[in-house]
């Protein structure tokens, strides 16, 4: 029994780690130049040292999660079933592949930490020849799953090497079944966590599984009411120091699947403030909006030079403006959302700590004015002292 | 502030409505003439109340065909609200208002009455001073139902279940039933304030083969759900299903169950009524046909002793019915409830029994989900199958519940999937069917079956 008789919740971010007790919360920014053990011990080791291992819950987004890449038959089953399973277990997609077109797909450089193959429901067989087996020799990946028709099993068995074989997760009502690779997903990622150096040492302070934080906070959103008056449909946006996630309420959608979640999430792997601050930048000098923004914020460009204070709101709102055109019609993204129909627009992670409630709205007015040419304006609220991470650790 | 009150107040502040006024619309509700209110007409009527259906997109239209109802002598206004406004389109429905209001071609199928807004539509809804009956098919029906009540429409009807398994493929269960839950409560809370706000739960589903006991439960599911947010007047309902027998015991057991069901959660002091939608499958094109159809349904919902009958046209099967033809089905109606007297008393205790049996069984299983609301149980059922809608276009809907007409035309069930429908009437429903026929052939039958009336 700990000291305090009571759990501990701790998440390491890419920029930030944050430690909450039952009757408070501390942050603190990383000190790059230490592993995140030392500096976590070093500046809260007060804290921990009251709680027993078994009392001490981690989640984690350092280090940007698992890659993967996903080769399916098509997008309405297999790609979009597979892609809704890896965003809600914190994997990063960056590239989906259809296995009709395999030929003219470039082969990414990056290692890939998990490869998904996914098509066709089981009474179907002969689906996957030669030319997957050339892709794969071509990818540089660490894992390879299978999660489709059983009847091609065997033959994707006996070439691929070390291929972890999966219940479909197309029923024969082209349903999804989500659970066992939600699982393999998630266990990969915390295999993944105690693989990382930097990481790893964390199982020192305790014996929980370090869950990913997208998947801690899309737990927290069925629950989200009981801390703020959130009124669906809304939207949950996480903008941090590497990564932005997106945690919408399925009603948003017009092409839905039956899932356990009753919220999906979207991430943009580089669009974050300070880690992925030049892709950032990257993103906004691509947008043809950008520049009325940017006049529309009284700045000039100059600003994504500059390092100060003012600067990182910038950036800030550039996110805010970019996830949000990423999920209208302007982007054809993984997704389009109904962005008309949205009452509110939450707000958690670093944002807070830098944007005040009216830069935010100010941001979103212009956004609803300049590409949706509409005067509605959903509801803002702003999780500044990490509620959502909280709630959903606490439930988790 | 409640809650509550904070979520009422970011749902209208929606771009499209103008300025809601919550004291002066409570105010409204407070002081409304009784006649507005359809719970009023239940518990003072000496008959039959008779809706239509009909909704216009232009002010000008609509008040136009409540004319021509009124002058029909119906006792229910319906207001039919556009399909844009039923998928909370708010943009496209003005657009198209204004394409209609510029033009004479109707650009809409309905009513868009969040963008005529409740001030200028609660003018024509007391001008005609009758109930008026809110039909859509929305499953986020939040801001039309704080609208609608503010025009002085005290009768909604729809359900999170009834509302979405036949009309939607993929807008997810689970928010629907929270989204109604937001209505029931607004329901509720004006009921309080003059005579009771009624919900009206929508029996017909998809109004293929649906089988009675899938009816009565998912009408049962919606009354309890309605009336543990505190509604005091509820319609459960079902449409012809083309057995009259059929009918006659369906009438029987639903309102003998509804009342069961009521008083297990503690409601008994809610009022239900019975609600007969007249034939909803495909019709006739042949519109003497239709007619006689119709009148064929008044006669039924005469003898399964309905509180209000819900009509349709002789122009059904060829388009948008006419206001003339909208009218002279209320005329028509009427003068058969007039001339229907003294109809024989049909009971039928076998078939009463097994409905009563298979209702029970079903009630039973959604009840005994360890879920922790009534809500989520029901929500877990539909998704286990074991509450499963033939012909559901929804993807959570299982589909696996086959059913088939028998000789007389009674809808049974001759698959049951994970429905739980005790063996003994799962053997009495296939008894009646003639299953010695090849697969072929039974799909033709339910293909034939299908278009019956046709």
């Amino acid at each position: 029994m700990s000291k305090m008789n009571d759990k501990l919740l701790i998440d390491v971010g890419s920029t930030y780690f944050k430690v909450s007790t039952p009757t408070s919360i501390e942050q603190h920014l990383r000190d790059f130049n230490k592993d995140i053990y030392d500096d976590l011990t070093h500046k809260c080791g007060n804290t921990i040292k009251n709680y027993e291992k078994d009392d001490v819950y981690i989640c984690s987004s350092a280090n940007g999660g698992l890659s993967t890449l996903i080769i399916g038959l098509t997008n309405s089953f297999s790609l979009k079933y597979a892609k809704n399973i890896a965003f809600n277990s914190g994997i990063n997609i960056i590239e989906t592949v259809m296995y009709q077109n395999i030929e003219e797909y470039s082969v990414p450089s990056d290692v890939i930490d998990v490869v998904i193959i996914v098509g066709g429901i089981n009474s179907n067989s002969n689906i996957f020849g030669e030319d997957l087996y050339s892709y794969l020799d071509k990818l540089n990946y660490s894992n390879v799953v299978y999660v489709g028709s059983e009847g091609q099993a065997p033959a994707l068995q006996e070439r691929i090497e070390n291929l972890v074989i999966l219940p479909n997760i197309i029923d024969e009502k082209l349903h999804i079944v989500e659970e066992n690779l939600k699982v393999y997903l998630t266990n990969l990622y915390q295999e993944d966590i105690e693989g990382k150096e930097d990481i790893k040492h964390l199982y020192d302070i305790t014996s929980n599984q370090i869950y990913s934080t997208p998947y801690i906070v899309n737990k927290t959103l069925p629950m989200i009411n009981t801390k703020f008056s959130v009124v669906d449909p809304y939207i949950l946006i996480d903008i941090g120091g590497a990564t932005t996630d997106i945690h919408y309420s399925k009603d948003l959608v017009d092409d839905n699947i039956v899932t356990e979640n009753e919220y999906d999430r979207l991430v943009f792997k580089k669009l974050g403030v300070y880690k992925s601050r030049e892709s950032l930048i990257f993103a906004a000098q691509n947008n043809e909006f950008v520049y009325e923004l940017l006049t529309h914020l009284k700045v000039t460009e100059n600003i994504f030079q500059d390092q100060s204070e003012k600067a990182t709101k910038v950036l800030m709102q550039l996110a805010i403006f970019l996830v949000l055109c990423k999920m209208s019609h302007y982007k054809q993204a993984y997704i389009n959302l109904k962005l008309l129909s949205i009452n509110s627009i939450v707000f958690t992670g670093g944002i807070t700590k830098v944007l005040s409630s009216g830069e935010i709205e100010d941001i979103i007015s212009f956004f609803y004015k300049k590409i949706l040419n509409s005067n509605h304006n959903p509801a803002t609220v702003l999780d500044s002292n990490y509620d959502i991470w909280t709630l959903g650790a606490k439930g988790n | 502030m409640s809650l509550l009150q904070e979520e009422r107040e970011i749902i209208l502040s929606n771009e499209y409505v103008d300025n809601f006024d919550f004291a002066e619309v409570e105010d409204f509700v407070k002081n409304a003439s009784k006649e507005l209110f359809i719970s009023h007409h239940f518990k003072n009527k000496k008959k039959m109340l008779v809706q239509p259906r009909g909704g216009f997109p232009t002010y000008k239209k609509q008040f136009a065909l409540n004319e021509f109802f009124v002058e029909a002598n119906v006792d229910v206004l319906p207001l039919t609200i556009d399909s844009n406004t039923r998928l909370n389109d708010y943009a496209t429905a003005k657009k198209m208002l204004r394409l209609s209001e510029e033009n004479e071609i109707d650009m809409l199928n309905g009513y868009p009455l969040v963008n005529h807004g409740y001030r200028t539509t609660r003018k024509m809804i007391t001008h005609f001073n009758k109930p008026v009956s809110l039909r859509h098919g929305t499953p986020d029906a939040r801001l039309l139902i704080e609208t609608a009540i503010a025009s002085g429409i005290f009768e909604i009807e729809g359900g999170p279940i009834t509302y979405l398994l036949p009309y939607s493929k993929n807008f997810p269960l689970d928010k629907a039933f929270l989204y109604w839950k937001y209505v029931e409560k607004i329901c509720a809370n004006y009921s309080k304030l003059n005579e009771p706000i009624n919900r009206e739960s929508f029996g017909p589903l998809t109004a293929t083969l649906v089988p009675p006991a899938i009816t009565i439960v998912i009408q049962i599911i919606e009354m309890m759900l309605s009336l543990e947010e505190g509604v005091k007047s509820f319609s459960v309902s079902f449409s012809q299903t083309g057995s009259m027998n059929q009918d006659i015991v369906m009438g029987a057991v639903i309102k003998k169950l509804a009342r069961h069901y009521a008083q297990e959660i503690n409601c008994a002091d809610a009022t239900i009524n019975l609600v007969y939608h007249q034939w909803m499958g495909a019709f006739p094109t042949n519109k003497d046909y239709a007619e006689q159809l119709i009148n064929m349904s008044t006669v039924i919902a005469a003898m399964v002793g309905a509180d209000k009958i819900i009509t349709k046209t002789r122009e059904e099967a060829s388009g948008i019915p006419t206001k003339e033809a909208n009218a002279k089905t209320v005329a028509n109606t009427q003068y058969t409830l007039g001339i229907l007297n003294g109809l024989p008393n049909i009971v039928d205790k076998e078939e009463e029994e097994i409905l009563t049996l298979e209702v029970h069984a079903i009630m039973e299983a959604v009840l005994n989900d360890p879920a922790d609301t009534l809500w989520r149980k029901a929500f877990n059922s539909i998704k286990s199958g074991i509450i499963d809608v033939p012909f559901s276009p929804h993807i959570i809907n299982h589909n696996e519940m086959i059913t088939i007409r028998d000789a007389k035309k009674n809808i049974r069930i001759i698959k049951r999937g994970n429905v739980p429908i005790p063996d003994r009437c799962f053997e009495y429903e296939k008894a009646q069917c003639d299953l010695t026929k090849d697969t072929t052939s039974i799909v033709n039958d339910i293909i034939h079956d299908i278009g019956i009336m046709q």
